[in-house]
């Protein structure tokens, strides 16, 4: 075993102090999380929580009002990003992968377009390349036979799917979850979750804004409570959702119960 | 009125002067159809930059086109703007100007509505993975948006058919205007402009009841 260099030691992604309002709206209040490398950090809470926003600064499509975003040491993200910022979130884009809550697959382009798009655009990959790490993918999320279909022919659970491989196909460092599932039937979620669960036994880092309980207990590494634009509680999933030490999270995982 | 003998044999007999109008017609329609499409969108996205002067000349642009009389542009652009800038222009080149100025500041709204319907989303999903805005506007954007644009364009194709017919007023040679000179020098304007009536609406229905078709097949998809 070699030990990790001082780079791989530092967080993958980190908020530092991260604030966001929207008008005289303050969703977010100074807040401050380390992902590390192979951590499943699970971000739990009521809805208007803050936690899609959090997620959102840190996929750089919010600017912070206040604080930074940095990744592995290089700040990526600043309430007035100069150019030495602006350029560092150009060249590690692609390595932030993010799955929205509402798929947002490309409906003009067939499964297979989607996912090479960004390859061939972005990275310049060959497209014999592209499309042979496409059709692994696809492979992977269990759709190979889906390639040549157009988003629309698909169930919801498969276009999800579709929208990680499309996420993976630029090898993302960390992986963000935005409610993956949240706009899923109940039967479709367990094929999504599935394939997550799958990703983070594989080592993949990832930040999951869910609803899921069952997922942040059993997979995530480490569960975040957020309330009121605030990381409230955090800690391991078992100690957190056997013994919650706040009186917000207590009531949060009351309803959760029946 | 019932004592009128019809003279149809007016038209026949200059069947081919009126056809050259109509070739006329058609390819004014064509090019001025073109020229709209493309200065129609850089007003649109005049009209949705980020830089607010931009912003002002595109939204200026358009509410001035939009609230004067086509006519009078046309008029303005043949005889007004030689005096300003000392030109020549001809009829021709002075009634594709203003035909298309005048549709662009329609087309780009059109253009408009259409990038706007396209989700934020997918440009969310194209900035995250790392296209830069001018591909997600190329790739996924405006694919999108020319889809749902494609119907209200052939109607403004329709619309331009029947405007050029103002090109008559600066004596471009079109079917309209054949058909005043014809009428000038047989004095049967009731068979040369019913004629003329007819030949506008057979080109233009056909092209309205197949737009509504296309659109309904659109909305169907």
């Amino acid at each position: 075993m070699t030990s990790p260099s001082p780079r791989d030691e530092l967080p993958i992604i980190s908020a530092d102090g991260v604030s966001k309002s929207f008008g005289d709206n303050r969703v977010l209040n100074k807040v401050s999380l380390d992902v590390k490398t192979r951590d499943v950090v699970c971000v739990i809470g009521p809805s208007g929580s803050g936690k899609t926003t959090l997620l959102r600064c840190l996929a750089m499509l919010e600017i912070p009002s206040d604080g930074r975003i940095v990744m592995q040491g290089t700040t990526i993200s600043t309430p007035a990003p100069d150019a030495t910022v602006r350029k560092a979130a150009r060249a590690v884009r692609p390595e932030i992968g993010m799955v929205f809550q509402h798929f947002n697959l490309w409906p003009h382009r067939t499964v297979l377009e989607n996912v090479i798009e960004a390859p061939l655009l972005v990275k310049r990959t060959p497209r014999a390349d592209a499309i042979a790490t496409a059709e692994a993918l696809l492979d992977k999320v269990g759709l190979a036979d889906k390639r040549d279909a157009y988003p629309a022919r698909l169930s919801g659970g498969q276009q999800q799917r579709v929208a990680i491989a499309r996420a993976l196909a630029m090898s993302p460092k960390v992986m963000l979850f935005d409610e993956p599932t949240s706009a899923l039937d109940p039967e479709l979620r367990r094929e999504v979750l599935a394939v997550m669960r799958q990703l983070a036994a594989e080592g993949m880092t990832m930040l999951v804004v869910t609803h899921e309980m069952g997922f942040a207990r059993h997979v995530g590494s480490r569960v975040v409570f957020m309330d009121r634009g605030e990381i409230v509680e955090e800690g391991a999933p078992a100690a957190f959702f056997s013994a919650p030490k706040t009186e917000r999270a207590q009531r949060f995982l009351q309803q959760f119960e029946d | 009125m019932f004592r009128y003998t019809f003279r149809w044999d007016t038209v026949w007999n200059n069947f081919d002067f009126l056809m050259s109008g109509l070739q006329m017609t058609l390819l004014l329609s064509v090019i001025t159809l073109v020229l709209a499409m493309l200065l129609g969108l850089v007003l649109a996205l005049l009209d949705m930059a980020k830089y607010a002067p931009l912003r002002w000349v595109g939204v200026g642009f358009g509410e001035v086109i939009r609230n004067t009389p086509i006519l009078v542009q046309l008029l303005w652009v043949y005889y007004v703007l030689p005096i300003v800038f000392g030109i020549r222009i001809e009829a021709f080149t002075a009634l594709v100007v203003g035909l298309s100025v005048y549709q662009a500041a329609f087309i780009s709204e059109v253009y408009r509505s259409g990038i706007q319907a396209v989700p934020k989303g997918h440009r969310e999903a194209a900035q995250v993975l790392g296209l830069t805005p001018v591909q997600s506007f190329r790739r996924i954007v405006l694919p999108q948006a020319i889809r749902m644009t494609l119907p209200p364009l052939a109607s403004n194709f329709v619309q331009l058919i029947k405007f050029s017919s103002l090109g008559a007023v600066i004596s471009v040679n079109e079917i309209t205007r054949r058909g005043m000179e014809l009428s000038a020098s047989t004095f049967r304007p009731l068979e040369i402009f019913t004629f003329i009536a007819v030949v506008y609406f057979f080109i233009c229905w056909p092209l309205a009841m197949g737009i509504r078709l296309w659109e309904r097949r659109l909305l169907a998809q």
